[in-house]
Formats: structure tokens, C-alpha cells, sequence
């Protein structure tokens, strides 16, 4: 690479301006105080079968004893391969699955606690954006109906004030305002998601999940939308849950990183050391995976042996050890707890502190 | 580059391809004017969006394409064969014999009522004179070699029983069960986690060295793009836009297009503020642009750009389809600055219709 090879390490706190200066508080991760605290986390789904499907056989652990803290203004990213529970997790803390056991507080509320009604209120304050644009809009439904369609029910019946409303959304996430008569099939899979974005906006929420929001793009289109995301992060002081798989785009948004293997959070770091120093062997072995758009850049490579195991029977001890290669005796008994190895950052690793960063040398 | 005895040329050669789709709403020219070859044991990654025409360049090569679609210009020749040529019992040999392909979603190429086995050794038996139990064999020594532990009880199990990691390494193995000289890829690790990615990878990698196999890797993954490929290809509606060295396309690309493309994507090594973006969207089929096909995207505009820039050599084996001096600089006759008009129509985004 020529000139885009210029990173500068301490880029956020040099740049001028006030959005910079915005975006620094929220990428540093030093932002205010915990929005939403997730604690022992639960969800199993049963898996039944037998004679009317009446007899238990078990249970897929999704997720399965998760805490951590989103503070406000930051986004926090979430990591993980398919079937690692990630967006189970999201699910549950919008309450559009129930949880098996744990806590979610939001903003002081109890979320699981609330009754219907509450919920309806406190629904105005978390929305999400979901991952495939063209599954998550109704076909019936034109562009004006789906953005206002959270602002009716939550009591913007003036047909006339709610149009407005809606133009103005459009506006701010980039589409034209003309099109608000428009259905989802006469626009492309950026400009859909650009949609979805706005009907998430629409009732001021401080917090959004967005749920692998730009992996049904193109390449070109997927910087829009995450330049999109980090405007709209700064316009409307917005703290975003961020869950992909894409280690590159989830380390371009986020203050913080977490990531999932087999429903457990394994590791938790503020982004910039998780990518460069991980704790984890999990982590160390992703990041390892990810193929660099680079030719002259050749990086130690962990290739993992075999397969994720089934979550509805997973390993004893630490639910790595079947792939690790770091794996001892004491990691097939013991499950490590997620703990603090030094400066906040967070592994479940009985070696965390063994874990070396990654080798990386330019080949010539 | 390895050159086989087979054939002194370069192993696939495809020039000036047309394949156009004949639809009700007009004709989608998918591939249109495509030319590039592929030498004995490279790997050719071409790179392009969704819609530029990759993947129905592939197709065409293996004669797939169906109705309303069509070839309608172009040569395609392999080991010096005019495929296009051939019938549609020639081209049964042909496929799976010196030619292979793997898709993208693993599930649906496979056959859900025959064993993995069975379905190996029906490639192997089709080609080779072998026995079914030759076949058979054949199929478990494939499956141990792009990594499958316990080929022989594998080779028994259907397709559901397998991970998506594995059933694409059992189209891996069935690809190459009958030795091919090229393997076109076609995203073959796009619907894999990237651990599984790695190891996919790391198979086709070292099945390249041991069979001397030329790839044609198709992908929109500039990191897989930059890790596997000798050369690269970049495509952009129906058209090659650029083409050189891998080292050259990611180190001084010349074409606007692959240079937005670089730009956009957020690496995991280096972290910046904002992402480059490349305005807009890709054109509607329908509806494509006079002149350069980039142009209402393209922050050079010129006033020449609205004429079809010729495709040409820039530097030593690196071809652009662009008006821009091979320095990347604006030519002499368009050096008028580019029209108010160009800029607000690439900032618009429009709904197009489909």
C-alpha cells in the first residue's frame, strides 16, 4: 500500500473539531455512565422430541452466563463466528426473546421486570437495526409507513406532522425525500438499510443494536453505512450495541470489543488493545484468520483444528480447550472465569497471561 | 508460474466475451467485451461487486449459462479448445475433467439423497475408467486430503450431516477428484466463518503446489484476493476495468474503482477515522451510463470520461480502462475540470427501478 499505510496510533485524540472531539469520548470508551448492564445472562432453547414432543432431550446453551456494561456514547462490539450466540444475546436484550435467567437494566429499569405497557416505553429508548434489508422491511408497506410506523404507536397520530417527521429522517440517513411514497423493492440493499436505520431512529432512542448491519452489502456500499452509523452516533448522542462477525468493521466503530465462542463471553478489551495484544488464544486465533488486503504483509497464521462443538453439548471445562492450542490438563476440568488481567481488560483464560501478540513481517 | 507439457499457450483464454441476458425489460449485457487468460498453475482472483459479471463470466466458461442468457460474442479456449465450440456431450467430458468448479453455498451444489461418497466416486467413475470401488476409493483418499479426519466413515454420511466447512471441503475434493487443470473457485469461502476460512484456504493452497492446478478464485474478499491470487482481475458492470500483477493492483492500482475499493474497506491493521466511500451505486443493468460506466461514481470526471475509455496497457503487464494518464494523472483533452453536473449526480442517491 502507498499512502493509506499511515497509521497513526493516537489518530482519534489528535484530530480537531468538535466532532472529533465527540467521537474521541466515544471511541475512548472512558464515556458516562453504564446505559445498560447485562448480568448472568441466560438463554437455553429446549430441545424437545419423544412421543408429542413432550419429553426434554436437553438444551442448546446459547448464551450462557454473560455480563458486561454498555456505557453511555460508546459502542461497544460484539464478536464472534455463526452459532456463537451473539445475536441470541441481542435478542434477549430487546426482550424479542425471553431470557432463561439473568438480569438486563437499563437506565435503572429492570427490563425483565417490566410489565407491557412499561416495556412499550421503554422500547422508544433501545431500537435495533437488523442484518438482512431485505427480509427485516414489509413489501406492503411504503417508505413513510414503515419509518412512522413506531412514531403512530407511540403517539404521533397527525398524519401531516408525522410525514414531516419522516422526510426529515430520510434527509438525515441520506435517501431522497421524494421517495417516501416508495416500497422496498424499487431500492438496493444500501438504500434499504438506510431505511431500516431511520425507522430506528425515528422515536430518539438512546440506545440501538445493530445486528450485523452491513453484512448483506457491497464492499463499496458498507463504508456508507458505517460512516452513516458514526454520524448519526455523533448527531444523536446514540450508544450502540455493534454485533458482526467482521473483525475489521466491528474494530472500525467500536470503543470496545467483546468476544463469543459457544454462548460464553471470552474475552472483553477496550478495541485498540484487543487487536493488537489479545488475551485470549480464541481471539488471538480469529484475528490470526483474517486474511489482510495486502500482499506484502505476511501474518502468523493459527489455523484452528476442526469444527465449532454443538452448543447443546458443549465441552467441559473451558469450552476452548477442544481447539486451543494452548490447551493443559487443568482447561478440560476447570472453566475459567472472565477476569481482569490487567488494565480492564478482560480474558477467560487460565494463561491468559501467556498469550503472545501476533507475528507479523512484510514479505519481500 | 509452472508450464505443463500439455499445451505451450496459456491454459484458459478468454477473449472478447459477450454473454448478454434477453429479458422482457431489456438486455442485461452481464459480460460484455471480457478478455484476460490464465497461465498453467496460476491463481487469478477477479474481484468485483455483486452484478459486475464474475461470476457469469465463470458460467460461461463452463457453458452454464441457461436461457434468457446467451454468448454472444467471444472466444474461450482451454489448453488451446474453443470451448464455445464444442457440444453439449464434449463439454460433459470436458467439465469435471480439466476443468472444475466449487460455488459459493456448499448445501445446494451437493446432492441431499447420495452419500458424499457416492457422489465423488460418480464424478471419478464418469471420467476415469474406474470401478465403482475404484471410484469409492478414490473418494476417501480425496476427502482425507483437503482434511476431512475419518475419510471412510465420512465418505457414508449425506450431505446434512456435515458442517458447512465440511461439506465445502467435500466439493473441494470432489472438484479435484479427477485432477483438473484449472479449478474456478467461485466464492468459495464466503459463507464460512473465518476460522473455517483458514483452514478452506489453506487446502486450496496446498493442493495448488501438489497438482500444479491453475484457480480462477472469484471473490469480493480483497484480503482472501490478496493472500491466494499471482494476478488480479478487477470487474466493474460487465467489464474488466483493470488487471496486473497482485502486488501492483493493491500497491499503485490505476483504475478509480479499484482504488475506491481499497480505500473503503476497514482493515483490521490500521485504523482510521472515516472510510473512504465510493459514491452511489452500482448502475441499474438497464440503465447503464454512456461513456466510461464508473463515470457518474467516479471522483475524476472529466468531460472526455462521457467517451468509452480504451483498455489499455499502463505498465508492464498492467492493463486500465481509464483516461487517466498512466501516471494517474488528468490527460491533456480533458483537462477541463469536471462538470458541476458530474459531481451532484454521483452525491444523489437515486432508487433505481429493478
Amino acid at each position: 500500500m502507498t499512502s493509506q499505510t499511515t497509521t497513526d496510533p493516537a489518530g482519534d485524540t489528535t484530530s480537531s473539531g468538535q466532532t472529533s472531539a465527540q467521537r474521541t469520548v466515544a471511541r475512548g470508551g472512558v464515556a458516562g455512565a453504564p446505559l445498560l448492564q447485562v448480568e448472568n445472562l441466560v438463554k437455553h432453547f429446549e430441545i424437545r422430541g419423544g412421543l408429542m414432543g413432550i419429553s426434554k432431550l436437553g438444551a442448546v446453551r446459547a448464551v450462557d452466563d454473560v455480563s458486561f456494561t454498555v456505557n453511555e456514547g460508546e459502542t461497544l462490539g460484539l464478536v464472534g463466528e455463526s452459532g456463537c450466540g451473539k445475536t441470541t444475546l441481542g435478542k434477549v436484550i430487546l426482550r424479542l426473546l425471553p431470557p432463561t435467567s439473568g438480569r438486563v437494566n437499563f437506565e435503572g429499569k429492570e427490563l425483565f421486570d417490566l410489565n407491557a405497557r412499561e416495556l412499550k416505553a421503554a422500547r422508544r429508548d433501545i431500537q435495533v437495526v437488523f442484518q438482512d434489508p431485505y427480509a427485516s422491511l414489509n413489501p406492503r408497506m411504503s417508505v413513510g409507513e414503515i419509518v412512522g410506523e413506531g412514531l403512530y404507536v407511540h403517539g404521533m397520530t397527525n398524519k401531516r406532522e408525522r410525514e414531516s417527521a419522516v422526510r426529515d429522517l430520510l434527509k438525515r440517513v441520506g435517501l431522497n425525500q421524494q421517495h417516501i411514497h416508495r416500497y422496498p423493492h424499487e431500492f438496493s440493499g444500501g438504500q434499504r438499510q438506510r431505511i431500516g436505520i431511520a425507522r430506528a431512529l425515528a422515536l430518539r432512542p438512546k440506545f440501538v443494536v445493530c445486528d450485523e448491519p452491513v453484512s448483506a452489502l457491497d464492499v463499496s456500499i458498507q463504508s456508507q453505512v458505517l460512516n452513516l452509523l458514526s454520524d448519526l452516533q455523533d448527531e444523536f448522542q446514540l450508544t450502540y450495541l455493534f454485533i458482526a462477525h467482521n473483525l475489521a468493521v466491528v474494530r472500525h466503530l467500536s470503543s470496545r470489543v467483546g468476544v463469543m465462542y459457544l454462548g460464553k463471553l471470552v474475552e472483553l478489551a477496550e478495541a485498540d488493545d484487543l487487536y493488537v495484544n489479545p488475551k485470549h488464544p480464541y481471539t488471538k486465533a480469529l484475528l490470526s484468520a483474517i486474511p489482510i488486503p495486502d500482499p506484502t504483509i505476511r501474518r502468523e497464521r493459527i489455523v484452528l483444528k476442526g469444527d465449532l462443538p454443538s452448543p447443546a453439548n458443549p465441552p467441559s471445562g473451558c469450552r476452548f480447550h477442544t481447539r486451543c492450542p494452548m490447551a493443559q490438563e487443568i482447561c478440560k476440568v476447570e472453566e475459567p472465569p472472565l477476569r481482569d488481567v490487567g488494565g480492564g481488560h478482560m480474558s477467560a483464560c487460565h494463561f491468559a497471561e501467556d498469550v503472545t501478540p501476533l507475528h507479523e513481517r512484510h514479505a519481500v | 508460474m509452472t508450464v505443463s507439457s500439455r499445451h505451450a499457450g496459456p491454459l484458459l483464454e478468454i477473449k472478447g466475451l459477450k454473454t448478454h441476458f434477453f429479458t422482457q425489460d431489456g438486455t442485461v449485457k452481464a459480460v460484455d467485451g471480457v478478455t484476460f487468460q490464465i497461465a498453467h498453475g496460476q491463481t487469478l482472483g477477479v474481484v468485483g461487486e455483486s452484478g459486475c459479471g464474475k461470476s457469469i463470466t465463470s458460467l460461461s466458461v463452463m457453458r452454464l449459462i441457461e436461457r434468457p442468457g446467451k454468448v454472444v460474442a467471444g472466444e474461450i479456449s482451454l489448453n488451446g479448445d474453443d470451448l464455445l465450440k464444442r457440444s453439449d456431450e464434449e463439454m460433459r467430458d470436458i467439465r469435471g475433467d480439466q476443468v472444475s468448479m466449487i460455488f459459493q453455498e456448499p448445501m445446494t451444489s451437493l446432492n441431499p439423497v447420495f452419500s458424499c461418497g457416492e457422489q465423488i466416486s460418480e464424478a471419478v467413475q464418469q471420467h476415469t475408467a474406474a470401478s465403482s470401488r475404484e471410484g469409492m476409493d478414490r473418494a476417501v483418499e480425496m476427502l482425507s486430503l483437503v482434511g476431512i479426519s475419518d475419510a471412510k466413515r465420512r465418505a457414508r454420511e449425506y450431505p446434512h450431516q456435515l458442517s458447512g466447512g465440511m461439506r465445502q471441503r467435500v466439493m473441494i475434493a470432489m472438484a479435484l477428484s479427477t485432477d483438473p487443470d484449472l479449478l474456478i473457485a467461485d466464492e468459495p469461502t464466503t459463507a464460512l466463518d473465518v476460522t473455517i476460512q483458514a483452514q478452506i484456504l489453506e487446502v486450496m493452497r496446498d493442493l495448488r503446489q501438489k497438482n500444479r492446478m491453475a484457480i480462477m478464485l472469484i471473490t469480493h474478499d480483497l484480503g482472501v484476493v490478496a493472500e491466494m491470487a499471482d494476478e488480479v482481475v478487477v470487474m466493474y458492470a460487465g467489464k474488466v476495468v483493470e488487471r496486473g500483477d497482485v502486488r501492483t493492483i493493491f500497491g499503485s492500482p490505476h483504475h478509480p474503482y479499484t482504488q475506491g475499493l481499497l480505500h473503503s474497506i476497514p482493515r483490521l491493521d490500521e485504523r482510521v477515522e472515516r472510510l473512504e466511500v465510493i459514491k452511489g451505486t452500482v448502475p441499474s443493468p438497464y440503465n447503464l451510463p454512456e461513456g466510461c460506466l464508473f463515470k457518474r461514481r467516479c471522483p475524476f470526471r472529466m468531460p472526455i470520461c462521457d467517451t468509452a475509455p480504451p483498455y489499455r496497457q499502463i505498465a508492464d503487464e498492467h492493463f486500465s480502462r481509464c483516461w487517466l494518464t498512466p501516471s494517474g494523472e488528468k490527460p491533456e483533452v480533458g483537462e477541463d475540470a469536471p462538470s458541476e453536473e458530474a459531481e451532484a449526480a454521483g452525491d444523489q442517491l437515486t432508487a433505481e427501478p429493478r
